[in-house]
């Protein structure tokens, strides 16, 4: 935790901003983070030489890589240091150590997310600012697809700039011009002589050079890395079960705590009735009301204070929202699609006038999805010590450290200590699809640690309060109309969309300033509407935002998660209308965007599109554009006799720009297909005297490996830079198997989840298509 | 005290007999391997080897493992490159994402290749019903079928 930062980060506002806009002219391009720049100088750090906020070396030949987002199964902690070890010129081997920086420095930023734009487009006065608005926080999280987008330049120049200097200093030593040297394999070699030198040998000395200002890259003719699959370098510690989980942290003085979360969200604890009897219980330290919304159990063990928490008896304030059941929040849905105030993100062409009397054949239709929790494996948890001294330490398996920074701010805050210093250290996450940018945890935590100076608190929620009392992705409906052209082909298409605002939302629980903005607009409700690649001569996208009590996040992949499902649905819908093949009509649609043409083509193929198939048995298609990335993905479903639907193979074909780890994007095409067919096929949150009913996997089940279906992915080559890879996979499959299920039964399913679901025993389930459930 | 073996090692401890196995090994014993899902039996990541077979130690008493062998995921290593085959084929498969749930499919797929050497992808199936909610089923499968077909396996 070296604080050597450079005089430039340092006068950030003033000469810092000036030659960062310079640096940037010259580059002629649009990324902001420089190398050299807001990072520390190079410098000694113990028994490492530190190049650049990204690269430090031991002597022993050992690389220390700073991956400043989330590991959290994505692979990009390997997927990073791949982009270093391509331009620093090292084996990739098991002397790369990579380390969540604990710094939160500038150059670590993410402003690609919150700006909806990569690092290549980030051009004009405006983004900068914006950017380096972001960057001075810095805005450091990994959400969006966006970590590979966003440092695919930066990790590479880190490299270079650091092989850089070790040449120079190697021609020091050698007292050669560095032009004569060459480096491979972690060595420095002079070819004129035959000498070579170690990295680890030059480190000391490379740090007394200047990083140069603009390292050259490699062309992609040279890469040894990017592009060839690599293990990942986290998995050897992972299947030896070693600790590397925010709820595996384990620190000296350890205290555990528990909560129980008021069973309705704007529910406070009003009445507390067997205090002193918990208290009683052995191992009890501390029981605390926690912002008025939960009580946490403060015990030596974790079992403890569980099994303590289980006993309170806790009366709730009544709220508004006590009588909100599912079938108000899905009434205040429908009556918002009935309401012509929606706010219009995009009109382009005659769209009214495709719609108005004597018009072109219409195809309508209206779908619907219920809200939806993350449930990530690792349930929520946090560790704060908040030392006497005012300086605070947090661990936490976070997707950004700036909210976890702002968590132990707030949680402090509760109780009267506003912390000197936060150091946080984020862990690997057993899973975060989102859920894991919140800091409601890490608030909890640190306004136990305050009442506890000097020890360590973890909080860790047990599964039921994951499941019912966390955030969650928002139910949605949307009503679609195509007005049809006299080719089948929509000549006008309009997308209407209701659901709760997820920025608004998120920003409100997260921002230490303001309430989050308007909901009106919101971007995440209306992503995957557009369709911008299918050629509609005239389209609109409308959106309503439906209030509700429910707390609604970020969820692996957002608004796409249901509007895919309802465009990819619709799109079949038509061309049913039109009498045509789902696949042609789509190539139609495609005629102006040969990328997404490729890659329906692609996956069209591997499915053996047009074959004939098995009565009961069906074939659906789908396609998205997502975070600049093209997936397509072909369902195959089986319907029984009896109803029982099984998703047998998924074909996905993916366009994700240029690819660094092969198989770690396969891997994630085929976790992303899973994540959503289990949501497609099973995943629903009701709501009854507007409490969450499901509670853990008994009741919100996921898929097992007896239904789990068998997937297929390829990977398309392309010259694009790399677009995300972590969300694009969940994108189309509900669609997919929705239109698969129609082609098997001549059903039309418009509701997710697609199916009823039917325990076998304890944990097993099947899957019945609706009228079908015993 | 409670007697039992933990990865090979005689170990007394002093807990509640109705304190869950999964919490003596992760607050007793420092075994941080077997994981905390859903405390329910629901989703096998706190699974460990009682006497062999693959049980929830989430709803495990202490008291039910006296005297027994226990075996978590730091105890399934081979004595030479410290990892078994079937967490070597983990790794050559690339199984993990997250990695959360592994240790209980990992216990769970010993278990199974100990009673039946060469499953069929219906025998996995049918055998192993942990959760992973970062989707790694298919390359389950595959790593099993690795790790049966490794020499010495089987």
């Amino acid at each position: 935790m070296a604080r050597l930062l450079s005089r430039r980060a340092a006068l950030l506002g003033g000469a810092a901003l000036g030659g960062t806009v310079l640096a940037a002219a010259a580059a002629g391009t649009g990324y902001l983070a420089f190398v050299d720049m807001d990072g520390p100088d190079p410098h000694i750090d113990g028994d490492r030489a530190v190049l650049n906020a990204f690269v430090a070396l031991h002597e022993d030949g050992r690389v220390v890589i700073q991956a400043p987002r989330t590991e959290m199964g994505q692979g990009i902690h390997t997927g990073l240091a791949m982009l270093v070890a391509e331009e620093l010129d090292i084996p990739f081997d098991g002397r790369i150590r990579v380390e969540h920086p604990v710094e939160q420095l500038p150059v670590y930023a993410n402003a690609g997310a919150p700006l909806r734009t990569r690092p290549e487009a980030m051009r004009g006065p405006l983004m900068w600012a914006a950017s380096r608005a972001l960057s001075v926080l810095p805005l450091m999280n990994t959400a969006g697809s966006t970590s590979t987008m966003g440092l695919w330049v930066p990790m590479r120049r880190a490299g270079a700039a650091a092989r850089h200097m070790l040449v120079a200093a190697a021609a020091a030593r050698l007292g050669v011009p560095a032009g004569a040297l060459t480096t491979a394999e972690g060595f420095v070699r002079h070819p004129a002589t035959g000498r070579s030198i170690a990295y680890g040998a030059l480190a000391r000395d490379a740090t007394a050079f200047a990083p140069p200002p603009d390292p050259a890259l490699r062309p992609a003719s040279a890469w040894r890395l990017i592009g060839r699959s690599q293990p990942r370098l986290d998995l050897p510690a992972k299947v030896r079960g070693e600790p590397v989980f925010g709820a595996d942290v384990v620190l000296p003085g350890l205290l555990h705590a528990a909560i129980r979360q008021a069973p309705v969200f704007g529910a406070a604890v009003a009445r507390l009735r067997n205090a002193a009897a918990v208290r009683a219980r052995p191992g009890i330290l501390d029981l605390a009301v926690i912002d008025g919304r939960g009580v946490a159990v403060v015990a030596t063990s974790w079992w403890a204070a569980e099994t303590a928490a289980a006993q309170l008896d806790i009366a709730w304030t009544e709220t508004a929202a006590d009588r909100a059941s599912s079938a108000t929040l899905a009434a205040a849905l429908q009556a918002a699609l009935g309401d012509e105030r929606a706010h219009e993100h995009l009109r382009e062409g005659a769209v009214e006038a495709a719609f108005g009397p004597g018009a072109a054949p219409l195809v309508k239709a209206s779908y619907t999805v219920p809200f939806v929790a993350h449930a990530c494996m690792e349930p929520m948890n946090a560790t704060v010590l908040i030392r006497e001294d005012g300086t605070a330490e947090a661990w936490c398996s976070s997707q950004s450290p700036l909210t976890m920074r702002w968590g132990v701010n707030r949680g402090a805050g509760w109780a009267g200590v506003e912390p000197a210093s936060v150091a946080c250290h984020v862990t690997m996450t057993g899973g975060a699809f989102g859920r894991r940018g919140e800091l409601d945890v890490v608030a909890q935590a640190a306004f136990l640690a305050a009442r506890h100076r000097g020890r360590p608190v973890k909080l860790m929620w047990s599964r039921e309060e994951d499941i019912g009392r966390g955030v969650f992705r928002s139910h949605a409906a949307a009503r679609l109309r195509a007005a049809l052209g006299p080719d089948g082909l929509p000549a006008a298409y309009d997308a209407l969309v209701a659901a709760q605002a997820v920025q608004q939302s998120a920003a409100s629980r997260t921002l230490p300033f303001g309430q989050g903005g308007s909901p009106v607009g919101d971007r995440f409700t209306v992503e995957g509407l557009e369709k911008a690649y299918y050629a509609f001569p005239a389209r609109r996208v409308r959106s309503r935002h439906v209030p509700s009590h429910l707390p609604v996040g970020v969820w692996r992949s957002n608004g796409y998660s249901f509007n895919t499902f309802f465009t990819e649905s619709f799109i079949d819908e038509c061309a049913l209308a039109a009498g045509q093949d789902p696949l042609a009509y789509r190539r139609a649609l495609l005629r102006a965007s040969p990328r997404h043409r490729a890659v329906l083509d692609r996956v069209a193929a591997m499915a053996g599109w047009g074959r004939p198939m098995a009565p009961g048995r069906g074939r659906g298609i789908a396609l998205e554009a997502a975070y600049e990335s093209v997936v397509a993905q072909v369902a195959e479903v089986t319907v029984a006799a009896d109803g029982e639907v099984r998703v047998d193979h998924v074909f996905c074909a993916a366009d994700v720009g240029t690819v660094v780890n092969p198989d770690a994007v396969a891997a994630q095409m085929e976790g992303g297909i899973l994540f959503g067919a289990t949501t497609a096929m099973m995943s629903a949150l009701t709501l009854d005297a507007g409490a969450v009913v499901e509670s853990n996997f008994h009741d919100f089940p996921l898929q097992r490996l007896a239904n789990a279906p068998g997937v297929t992915v390829e990977i398309l080559p392309s010259g694009l830079p790399p677009g995300g890879a972590g969300e694009p996979g969940v994108v189309p499959v509900a669609a997919a198997i929705a239109n698969a299920i129609h082609a098997a039964t001549g059903r039309r399913l418009r509701a997710l989840p697609l199916a009823v679901t039917e325990t076998i025993g304890t944990r097993r389930t099947r899957s019945l298509l609706p009228g079908h459930a015993a | 005290m409670i007697s039992l073996i933990v990865n090979g090692r005689p170990v007394r401890v002093d807990a509640a007999p109705d304190k869950p196995l999964l919490w003596v090994l992760r607050e007793e014993l420092g075994l941080l391997g077997p994981k905390y899902g859903c405390g329910v039996a629901q989703c096998g990541a706190c699974r460990v080897l009682l006497d062999g077979q693959s049980v929830p130690s989430c709803v495990t008493p202490l008291a039910e493992a006296a005297g027994a062998a226990v075996v978590t995921v730091e105890g399934l290593g081979g004595p030479e490159d410290g990892l078994s085959a079937l967490q070597q084929a983990w790794i050559d498969e690339q199984v993990p994402q997250c990695g959360f749930c592994q240790p209980g499919f990992l216990i769970a797929a010993t278990a199974l290749l100990a009673r039946t050497p060469r499953p069929t992808d219906a025998e996995i199936d049918a055998f192993i019903d942990n959760v992973c909610r970062c989707g790694t089923y298919p390359r389950i499968r595959r790593a099993i079928h690795r790790a049966a077909a490794a020499p010495g396996q089987g």
